[in-house]
């Protein structure tokens, strides 16, 4: 903590007086347990405690040593590929963006291509990997004349390390810029070559980012549930067999066991994680760095990266260059006449509800997501009260958690009211006859799953303001929410920003949980383009992510032109939540 | 047991600890499930009685098509002016979901899906049966006698192949099952997975009547398992799979074939194996303790009309058969007297449904590839 001795050697008492008294900051920390303990909590022990009852048993042996037993296998083969690939292709990226003196225009082309991803739907490329490289595709087929299977294995790490290599690029590109220039020119000055100081140097100080981006990559593939489904051939992993049981079967202690065998792996990585991505934030003594990054000098190595970082962002956009054609295509890849009887379709005729519907629950979830994050971040950060540790990791749990159990525990917890001694204190929210068709439970799930990234971007905004203006604003006879109003919010709004706009990339993407939870009367995109997906009705879908991804971007830009008009979004600030937006799934 | 009930009241008691004092957060409305009165005891067909007042909104459980959904649905609407609502899922999904909000039904008819669907869902109690007025225009054959379901539409599975793809591997047309375990077509076929899908669950126990049994057919699946690229969720999607030439060869039911040409995959061809294929009746069916109990049973009346089942073939590309005679065949409807049927057993198929899908999974999919 940034809070000066002095300080905190005068006034714990008081504080700790003011902080039981504050009625704001009371009920503010009571909302904020609430929000933990139903929303995140409840359906997380509601999976677990089915999941381990007697009957549950047989289940566990039949996916762990029984037939079953190569979901497991296939799911952690996959993980690894796609967190081994996606680290890889990230570091590229940052490392060409960082140390490789290029065009402005250039770097920026690779920025926005490494960012694109985020405001896409999850399985988007999936789409687009097939019309391109499936048997009958444009380039593998029409062009190479290949018979190559996108099927599978292969086809799911191109796909998904494409769509996740985003987070370590932002958490690389972050810790690149912040290592000490000098330790390398110290190197390099003492006699070691380039090489030497790149392996001896530079790459330790890395490696914990490198390890970090690895891990949440790896929870990031765990957790996917869209492109197994659309690309996953017989390649069965945990995250689409429980789609299978749940969907198909209506198997909730089948997909409970496979929900936890899910749970465990991703909770333990994601806190390994943590871990790690706390050691990288310390990697120089100071602080600040003493200079600008070394640049690259080594022609034919800063060529050969930035040949390869160019290739990949060339890979992208033409990804997403196909969905966008193919949007405006009869039968994409065999009858490509253009037409816009796709966009008919999901603008003025069927799909019109679910749009309409997506937006403005998405729209509802993100400034709650919003204000409950950096509530929750000055309560973390600012608060003194016991538990405060475990609020962070209660709310981080939104995002360590893969969407899927969120999908099984809503349905657990909330298919029936919850009562207690008899009085329903929670109405239905999941399945038919539910409160506004499932409305709220959607909303519950779109807010847990953006709350983390508030609350990161809060926590590092907030971490960098000293307290003593806001105890300025109290000895001038503020109260705690003034403070908060007048005060705190005006100096962290770049950081309230970035959780703005991040809760409603994230909302409008997510998936694994929300196919779950749609009801007749709540229809969302993501799940349509599911729905078109699985029919093949490949026109429609790629129309929808079309969609989907000019709503984003206005609002994003909507976001900016409101909040951000006069405020530049500092780029520190907006990493941590970046890093965390990107789980989606 | 009694652990996980604990930390479950545990949660709760918490839960409401905070929902008391928090105030500031939702507050939960009231909303009492509506007008789900009806016990699940068996109740007596009323026939042609007076139409009694239709409910003002109705949800169907829809299992074709979707675009087949949205027309009938527009039309009902217009029809009888009643706000409906549905949803598309295929035939294990809508069982999935049935079972799910069996407390508190979301649906009130479920239209559309291989019959042996609504036995597995009536052995649960899921269904109401309802001898529809308009019934006795159905053929015996083509419906259940108690009225649990009644048939609206007639399809027969077929293979649904790419002519193109299998020029280029030099595979003819398959016309038999064993067609299918052609080395050849390694990763060449499609089909959906049994446990969603109700066009896969009729192909599984077709092999079950050919072959004269579960482990015949489990064996059967296994030796075309090496030759399956992907099992869909969706019946119908393989056939617009082979329809792109991601794989030369679909087994679906020929109706979805027969709409993949019309929409413009010129390359697919449809054919039958020899030695008989399944079929299915499409039925329709009044959900137990269903929230709209009127509309629903307009629902029903009205799609065994002849001019309602025109609707598919005319205006939604869905070229199954009509169950009523009345109702004109379109022309490029397939032709069931000239394909070879296997017999059929809706009451078996769908009571053995949840054990074979298993031993599928178990023995067939989870199995390693190569």
């Amino acid at each position: 903590m940034t809070a000066s001795a002095p300080v905190e050697a005068r006034a714990p008492a008081a504080r700790r007086r003011r902080a039981a008294i504050d009625p704001a900051l009371t009920i503010a920390l009571v909302i904020a347990v609430a929000f933990v303990v139903v929303a995140i909590l409840l359906p997380i022990a509601s999976m677990v405690g089915t999941s381990l009852t007697d009957d549950a048993l047989p289940v566990f042996q039949r996916y762990t040593f029984g037939p079953q037993r190569q979901i497991l296998i296939n799911t952690v083969i996959l993980g690894v590929s796609v967190a081994l690939v996606g680290t890889l292709v990230g570091f590229l990226f940052a490392y060409v963006q960082v140390r490789v003196p290029l065009p402005h225009l250039l770097k920026r082309f690779m920025h926005v291509m490494a960012l694109l991803p985020i405001v896409s739907p999850p399985f988007a490329l999936a789409l687009s990997a097939i019309v391109l490289f499936g048997r009958s595709g444009i380039i593998t087929r029409d062009l190479l004349g290949l018979d190559f299977n996108i099927y599978g294995l292969p086809g799911m790490v191109l796909v998904m390390s494409l769509s996740f290599f985003p987070v370590a690029y932002i958490s690389l590109s972050g810790l690149m810029r912040a290592l000490d220039p000098a330790l390398d020119e110290a190197a390099t000055n003492l006699g070691g070559s380039r090489w030497h100081t790149f392996r001896r140097v530079t790459l330790p100080l890395l490696l914990p980012g490198l390890a970090s981006g690895f891990l949440l990559l790896f929870v990031e593939a765990l957790a996917d549930l869209g492109n197994p489904i659309v690309l996953g051939g017989n390649f069965q992993v945990l995250a689409s067999r429980m789609y299978l049981a749940i969907i198909g079967q209506y198997d909730l202690l089948g997909g409970a066991v496979l929900g936890l065998l899910l749970l465990v792996p991703s909770l333990i990585v994601y806190f390994v994680h943590r871990y790690y991505a706390e050691r990288a934030s310390v990697v120089s003594v100071t602080g600040k760095p003493s200079g600008r990054p070394a640049e690259l000098t080594h022609r034919p190595v800063a060529i050969l990266l930035t040949l390869l970082a160019i290739g990949v962002s060339l890979l992208v956009l033409l990804m997403y260059g196909t969905i966008a054609w193919g949007a405006f295509t009869n039968l994409v890849g065999v009858d490509n006449t253009l037409t816009t009887k796709n966009f008919e379709f999901v603008l003025f005729g069927y799909g019109l509800e679910a749009v309409s519907d997506t937006v403005l629950l998405a729209a509802i979830a993100t400034p709650l997501a919003g204000v409950l994050g950096v509530v929750i971040a000055f309560l973390v950060i600012r608060g003194r009260f016991w538990g405060r540790l475990a609020l962070d990791f209660g709310t981080m749990l939104g995002v360590a958690v893969p969407g899927t159990v969120f999908g099984i525990g809503y349905l657990l917890a909330f298919n029936t009211p919850v009562e207690l001694l008899g009085i329903p204190v929670i109405p239905k929210l999941t399945g038919g006859a539910a409160v506004l068709g499932g409305a709220i439970a959607i909303v519950m799930v779109f807010v847990v799953r953006s709350v983390p990234g508030g609350l990161r971007s809060g926590a590092a905004a907030l971490q960098q303001i000293d307290p003593t203006i806001e105890e300025a604003s109290v000895s001038l006879g503020a109260d705690q929410a003034t403070t908060f109003r007048r005060v705190v919010l005006p100096l962290i709004r770049p950081a309230f920003l970035t959780g703005l706009i991040y809760s409603f990339a994230r909302s409008m993407t997510a998936i694994s949980a929300i196919v779950f939870l749609t009801t007749p009367s709540t229809r969302i995109m993501t799940q349509q383009i599911l729905n078109e997906t699985n029919a093949a009705r490949f026109g429609n879908a790629l129309a929808y992510c079309v969609i989907l991804i000019v709503i984003v971007c206005a609002a994003i830009a909507l976001l900016y032109w409101i909040i951000g008009s006069s405020t530049r979004v500092d780029r520190g600030v907006a990493q941590p939540a970046e890093a965390t937006l990107v789980r989606s799934t | 047991m009694s652990p996980r009930l604990r930390a479950i009241g545990a949660f709760m008691s918490f839960a409401l600890l905070l929902a008391a004092c928090g105030g500031g957060g939702q507050s939960p409305t009231a909303s009492a499930p509506a007008g789900a009165s009806a016990s699940a005891g068996p109740s007596e067909p009323a026939p042609s009685e007076p139409a009694a007042e239709l409910e003002d909104t109705l949800t169907v459980l829809c299992t074709p098509q979707e675009d087949w959904c949205q027309v009938m649905v527009a039309r009902f609407e217009e029809d009888f002016g009643v706000d409906t609502n549905y949803v598309r899922l295929s035939s294990g999904e809508a069982l999935a979901r049935l079972q799910a909000g069996a407390q508190a039904p979301e649906f009130s008819v479920w239209w559309g899906g291989p019959a042996d669907g609504f036995v597995a869902a009536n052995a649960e109690g899921l269904l109401e049966p309802y001898v529809s007025p308009n019934s006795e225009m159905i053929p015996a054959e083509r419906k259940d006698a108690s009225g649990v379901w009644t048939g609206v539409y007639v399809g027969a599975l077929g293979f649904c192949s790419n002519t193109t793809v299998l020029g280029e591997l030099g595979v003819d047309v398959p016309t038999s099952w064993d067609d299918l375990t052609d080395p050849a077509l390694d990763d060449q076929i499609a089909i959906a997975h049994p446990a969603s899908s109700g066009t896969a669950y009729t192909a599984l126990y077709t092999q079950v009547i050919r072959l004269g049994g579960e482990d015949a057919a489990i064996e059967f699946a296994q030796q075309v398992h090496p030759n399956i690229l992907q099992y869909t969720s969706s019946g119908a999607a393989p056939a617009e799979m082979a329809g792109r030439g991601e794989v030369a060869v679909s087994v679906v039911f020929s109706h979805d074939c027969v709409r993949n040409i019309e929409a413009g995959f010129s390359d697919l061809e449809v054919s039958f194996p020899e030695e008989g294929t399944g079929y299915e009746i499409g039925g329709v069916a009044l959900i137990a303790g269903a929230p709209e109990p009127n509309a629903a049973k307009a629902w029903v009346d009205w799609s065994l009309e002849a001019e309602t089942q025109e609707i598919g073939p005319n205006e939604a590309d869905s070229f199954q058969l009509p169950t009523n005679p009345d109702a004109a065949v379109h022309e490029a409807s397939v032709n069931l007297d000239e394909v070879t049927l296997v017999e059929y057993d809706f009451q078996a198929a769908g009571e053995a449904r949840e054990g074979l899908t298993q031993r599928f999974e178990d023995e067939v999919v989870a199995a390693p590839v190569d």
